[in-house]
C-alpha cells in the first residue's frame, strides 16, 4: 500500500458499472458505506485485483456484488469463515467482510467472536440498520426496545446487542464505529482498519428508511440520518451505563487498537520454525 | 500354519482385557513382526468413549487374501488378562481354540473344550519390572504357542513398536512369555 | 523407485493421502470417530507449507474450506454425522459455486448424536440429499485403508476435474482399522488440478456453458475479479432469476456430472459371472459379503458381490449388468434401508431383498451367508 494519500478518487473506478442500476431503496445507508469502503481502498492504493470482499446474506450481503474485485456473496452468518480460510490460504490479499447486523450477529455471531479471538487480518465491517430488510422487516439483534417490526408487532421488548463491546470483549485488536452521515469519518476509520494488521471490526451505522424508518415513524432518510448519533442506544460501547442519555453522547471513530500478534503470520513463522527443524534432523 | 488354524489362509488371534492393559500396542508389535516375515494383516479394537478400565480387546486378522474381511468371526486363539476380558470373548471362540490366561487376573477359565494354559503371566512381568508389560508377556506366549511368527521377527518388532527407554523392559517382558511356554507348543500340536 | 508398504489406520490413511494429492488447507471441528484426520493434517500441512486450523464449528470448517478453495488452493474437511449435518448448507454452496473441495465423513450410529464410537451407513442418503435443491454430488465409498489412500486421492481429483465437492465416506470400522498399505511414491500419484482462468480479462465469464460444461476458475490475483454468489446465477456469474437462465445454469451443474459418469464411477464385483445370488454392499459390509460369497460358493451356491466404489451418482449401469443372471439381490447394509431403496429403483422390488443392522455392530458373514440360505431356500 502506498504511503502517500491518493486523491484523486472516483468512486467509478470501483464499481461494476454494468451493474447499475443498483439495487438498494432510494435513502438506503449502505451505498454511503460503499463508498467509504471505495474511498479509503481508493486512497491506500490497494490493488482491486487482490481485494477479496467477502459478504454473507441479506441487504448488507448484496452490497459486495457492485465492486469491482475478487467478490464472494456466501452464505448467511458465515462471512467471516469463509474469509478466515481465504485469508489463510492467500495472506496476499487484502479480505474485507461486509455483513449485517443480523449476518453478523445472530446466525454468525459465533464467528464473529472467535475471529476477534483469532486476529487475523480481515477487516469487517457491519452494515448496522437494526433491521432484516432482505426478508422484509423483522426484528434484528440490534433493533432498539419498543421498535416496532413484521415480528415485533406490540414493539420490540428483547435487549439491544452492542456489536463493538462485543467484539472488544472477544479481543479484537481493532474496534471502530461511525456513521454513514459522517462520510469521511468513516472512511477514516475503513482506512484505519484496513491499515491495521489483525482483525479490524467497524460497525457502521447505516439506515433502513423504506421498512424500518417508515414503520416507526422515524421520518425519512435525511431524518433518519440526522438521527444516527443521537437517536442510537444511549447504552452504547463508550457511554458509560449510568451516564444518563444526551443527543450526540454516541462514540464514534477507532474505539480500541491494540498490538496483538496477527495469526497468519504466528501460524506461518511456527510452521517455517517446524520445517526448519525438520530439515536440521534430515 | 499349524494346529490352531484350520483355515489355511486365515488365522484370527485376539488380545482380551480391560482399557489401559496395552492391549492395542501389543497387537501393533504382532502386527509389525508379521509384516516382518511378509504377512499381511487387520487390526482392530473395541473402540469406546472411554479409554481405561472396562471391557477392550484387540483383534488381529491375518490373512493372504488381499480384501478379506478383517474383523474376527471365529477367533483361533486368544490371550486374556482379566475374567471379563476372557468371558466376553468365549462365544466367538472356535471348540478347540487356543486359550492363554493369567492365574491371577483370570480365576475362572474355561475348564472344557478349549486347549488351555493357564500362566503366571502378571507374576512374571511384575518380577521382570512393572505390571505394564503383561501385554507384552503374553503376546510372547500367544506368538509362541499359535506358532505365530519367529522369535527374532517378534523381538525385532518389540524394538521398533515401543519408546526407546521402555524398549529392553519390554525385550525383557516377551522373553520372559516365550520362555513361559518354549517346549509347551510342540507338546500340544501333537495332542 | 518403489512403493513403500505401511501399516495404517484408516483416518491416518485418509490424511496422508490428502497431502499425496496436493491438499494444503484442512478446517476441522473434532468429532468422534474422525479426529484423527485432524490430528494427523495439524502435523503434515505446516511441513509443505500448507495450512490447518481448527473452527468454532462444522459449518465454519466447510466454509473456510471453501473460502480456500475459492483461493485457489486444494482443501479438505473432515467429520462426521452431527457435523456432517452441520456442513449440508455449505455443500450446497460448493455445489453451486462449482467450488472444489473434498469432505470426509465417517460414519456412526445415528441419528442425532447416536452411537459416536460405533459403526454405521446411515449417512448415505444424507451424502447424496443432505442439502437442499437440486445439486450434484460425488461420493466415494471405501472399503478397506488401502482403498481409503486411492479414494481419497481420487476424490481430490474429481473435485479438482469437474469443480465439484466430493464425499469420501466410511463406517467408523474402516476408519479404525490397521492394515498394510501400499504407499505409492509421491511423484507417481497422478494428481489432477483444476483448470485456472488465464487471459482474456475482460468479458471473461466465470461460468461459461464450455465444451466439457466445467468452466475454468478464476483465482483471485489474476485479474478476472469475478463474483461468486449461491444465488442462482448466468455464465458472468452474477444473479438471475430467469426461467429459461436459471434452469440452463442448473441444468449444466447436473449434466457435468451425468454426463462424465464414465469417468467417476468405479464399481467392484466379485464373482458375479454366473451368479444366482447377487449380494449388493459397500465399505466394511461389502468384505464380509465377500467372504460370505466364497463360503456359499465352496458350499456350491453360486453367490456373487457388486460393491459400488462410487456410490454416488450410482452405478446405475454397472449394477443391471451384474444382476444379469441374479434371481435374487440381497442388499446388505449397517441401516434400517437406503442402499436398497436405490438398488430396487434400478432392479425393481420383486428379486431384491433387504439385510439390515441398527445396533451399531457390523455384519459378519455368516449373517449374509444365513439371509441368501433363507432367501434362496
Amino acid at each position: 500500500m502506498n504511503e502517500a494519500v491518493r486523491t484523486n478518487f472516483d468512486i467509478k473506478d470501483y464499481l461494476r458499472l454494468e451493474m447499475m442500476p443498483h439495487f438498494m431503496c432510494p435513502g438506503c445507508g449502505h451505498g454511503i458505506a460503499l463508498r467509504c469502503l471505495l474511498w479509503a481502498v481508493h486512497e491506500l492504493g490497494v490493488d482491486k485485483n487482490r481485494l477479496a470482499v467477502v459478504s454473507g446474506i441479506g441487504c448488507s450481503g448484496r452490497v459486495g456484488a457492485y465492486i469491482d474485485a475478487n467478490t464472494f456473496h456466501t452464505t448467511h452468518g458465515r462471512p467471516l469463515a469463509f474469509a478466515t480460510g481465504l485469508k489463510l490460504a492467500r495472506p496476499d490479499l487484502t479480505v474485507v467482510v461486509i455483513t449485517g447486523d443480523g449476518d453478523c450477529l445472530a446466525i454468525g455471531g459465533n464467528h464473529l467472536i472467535h475471529a476477534c479471538r483469532r486476529n487475523l487480518d480481515i477487516t469487517c465491517l457491519m452494515l448496522n440498520n437494526e433491521v432484516y430488510g432482505m426478508t422484509g422487516g423483522q426484528v434484528s439483534p440490534t433493533t432498539a426496545i419498543d421498535r416496532l417490526t413484521t415480528t415485533t408487532p406490540h414493539g420490540n421488548a428483547e435487549p439491544t446487542f452492542d456489536a463493538c463491546r462485543l467484539a472488544d470483549a472477544a479481543g479484537a485488536s481493532f474496534v471502530g464505529r461511525e456513521v454513514t452521515r459522517q462520510a469521511p469519518a468513516l472512511k477514516s476509520v475503513i482506512k484505519a482498519g484496513l491499515a491495521h494488521e489483525g482483525f479490524a471490526f467497524i460497525e457502521v451505522l447505516s439506515d433502513c428508511t423504506e421498512i424500518y424508518g417508515r414503520k416507526n415513524d422515524l421520518g425519512e432518510s435525511p431524518e433518519m440520518i440526522l438521527a444516527q448519533k443521537s437517536d442510537m442506544r444511549p447504552e452504547a460501547f463508550g457511554n458509560a451505563a449510568d451516564e444518563p442519555f444526551r443527543p450526540n453522547r454516541l462514540r464514534a471513530g477507532v474505539l480500541v487498537q491494540r498490538d496483538r500478534p496477527e495469526y497468519g503470520r504466528v501460524y506461518r513463522e511456527r510452521a517455517a520454525a517446524e520445517r526448519a527443524k525438520a530439515k536440521a534432523k534430515g | 500354519m499349524n494346529v490352531h488354524v484350520p483355515h489355511p489362509h486365515r488365522a484370527e488371534i485376539r488380545l482380551a482385557g480391560s482399557g489401559g492393559q496395552g492391549l492395542i500396542t501389543g497387537m501393533h508389535i504382532l502386527f509389525r513382526a508379521l509384516a516382518l516375515e511378509g504377512k499381511r494383516a487387520a487390526q482392530s479394537q473395541s473402540y469406546e468413549p472411554t479409554s481405561r478400565g472396562g471391557f477392550c480387546y484387540s483383534d488381529l486378522v491375518v490373512s493372504d487374501e488381499l480384501g478379506d474381511y478383517p474383523l474376527a468371526t471365529r477367533l483361533d486363539m486368544v490371550a486374556a488378562l482379566s475374567q471379563v476380558g476372557l468371558d466376553r470373548s468365549l462365544p466367538l471362540l472356535r471348540p478347540g481354540a487356543l486359550v492363554i490366561v493369567d492365574e491371577r487376573l483370570t480365576p475362572d477359565p474355561p475348564r472344557e473344550g478349549f486347549d488351555l494354559h493357564v500362566l503366571p503371566i502378571l507374576g512374571r512381568a511384575v518380577e521382570t519390572g512393572s505390571p505394564r508389560i503383561a501385554n507384552v508377556v503374553a503376546l510372547g506366549a500367544l506368538a509362541h504357542l499359535g506358532r505365530l511368527v519367529g522369535d527374532d521377527a517378534l523381538e525385532q518388532a518389540v524394538r521398533l513398536e515401543t519408546p526407546a527407554k521402555y524398549a529392553d523392559l519390554n525385550l525383557a517382558a516377551v522373553r520372559e512369555g516365550l520362555a513361559l511356554v518354549r517346549g509347551l507348543g510342540a507338546s500340544t500340536a501333537e495332542a | 523407485m518403489t512403493p513403500s508398504l505401511a501399516a495404517l489406520h484408516g483416518n491416518r490413511a485418509c490424511a496422508l493421502a490428502a497431502i499425496a494429492a496436493g491438499c494444503r488447507f484442512f478446517a476441522g471441528y473434532p468429532i468422534t470417530p474422525s479426529s484423527e484426520i485432524a490430528e494427523q493434517l495439524s502435523r503434515e500441512l505446516p511441513r509443505v507449507d500448507g495450512v490447518f486450523i481448527q473452527m468454532e464449528d462444522e459449518i465454519g470448517s466447510l466454509a473456510a474450506v471453501i473460502g480456500a478453495s475459492l483461493g485457489g488452493v486444494k482443501v479438505m474437511t473432515a467429520t462426521s454425522g452431527p457435523g456432517f449435518s452441520l456442513m449440508q448448507e455449505n455443500l450446497g454452496y460448493a455445489a453451486m459455486t462449482e467450488t472444489p473441495c473434498v469432505i470426509v465423513n465417517v460414519m456412526r450410529g445415528g441419528p442425532s448424536t447416536g452411537m459416536p464410537t460405533r459403526p454405521s451407513q446411515g449417512d448415505i442418503m444424507q451424502a447424496r440429499w443432505g442439502t437442499h435443491g437440486d445439486h450434484p454430488i460425488v461420493v466415494l465409498a471405501p472399503a478397506s485403508v488401502q482403498e481409503i489412500y486411492d479414494e481419497t486421492i481420487r476424490a481430490f481429483n474429481l473435485a479438482e476435474e469437474f469443480r465439484t465437492p466430493v464425499i469420501v465416506a466410511y463406517d467408523e470400522t474402516i476408519a479404525h482399522l490397521l492394515e498394510s498399505v501400499v504407499i505409492p511414491q509421491r511423484r507417481t500419484v497422478a494428481t489432477v488440478t483444476r483448470k485456472f482462468a488465464r487471459g482474456d480479462e475482460q468479458g471473461f465469464q466465470p461460468y461459461a456453458e464450455t465444451e466439457d460444461l466445467v468452466p475454468p476458475m478464476a483465482r483471485p490475483g489474476d485479474g478476472h475479479r469475478v463474483h461468486v454468489t449461491g444465488l442462482t446465477h448466468m455464465a458472468d456469474g452474477f444473479p438471475t432469476q430467469k426461467p429459461d437462465l436459471a434452469a440452463r445454469a442448473t441444468r449444466r451443474l447436473l449434466d457435468k456430472i451425468e454426463q462424465n459418469r464414465d469417468r467417476i464411477e468405479r464399481t467392484e464385483t466379485f464373482e458375479v459371472e454366473d451368479a444366482e445370488v447377487l449380494i449388493v454392499a459397500v465399505g466394511i459390509v461389502a468384505r464380509a459379503a465377500r467372504r460370505a460369497a466364497q463360503d456359499l460358493r465352496s458350499a456350491g451356491a453360486r453367490a456373487g458381490l457388486f460393491r459400488p466404489v462410487t456410490l454416488w451418482p450410482f452405478p446405475e449401469q454397472a449394477l443391471i449388468e451384474a444382476a444379469a443372471k441374479a434371481r435374487h439381490v440381497l442388499v446388505a447394509e449397517m441401516n434400517a434401508g437406503q442402499l436398497a431403496l436405490e438398488v430396487e429403483r434400478i432392479l425393481g422390488r420383486g428379486r431384491v431383498a433387504r439385510l439390515n443392522r441398527i445396533d451399531g455392530e457390523p455384519i459378519p458373514p455368516a449373517d449374509i451367508a444365513r439371509s441368501i440360505r433363507e432367501i434362496a431356500a
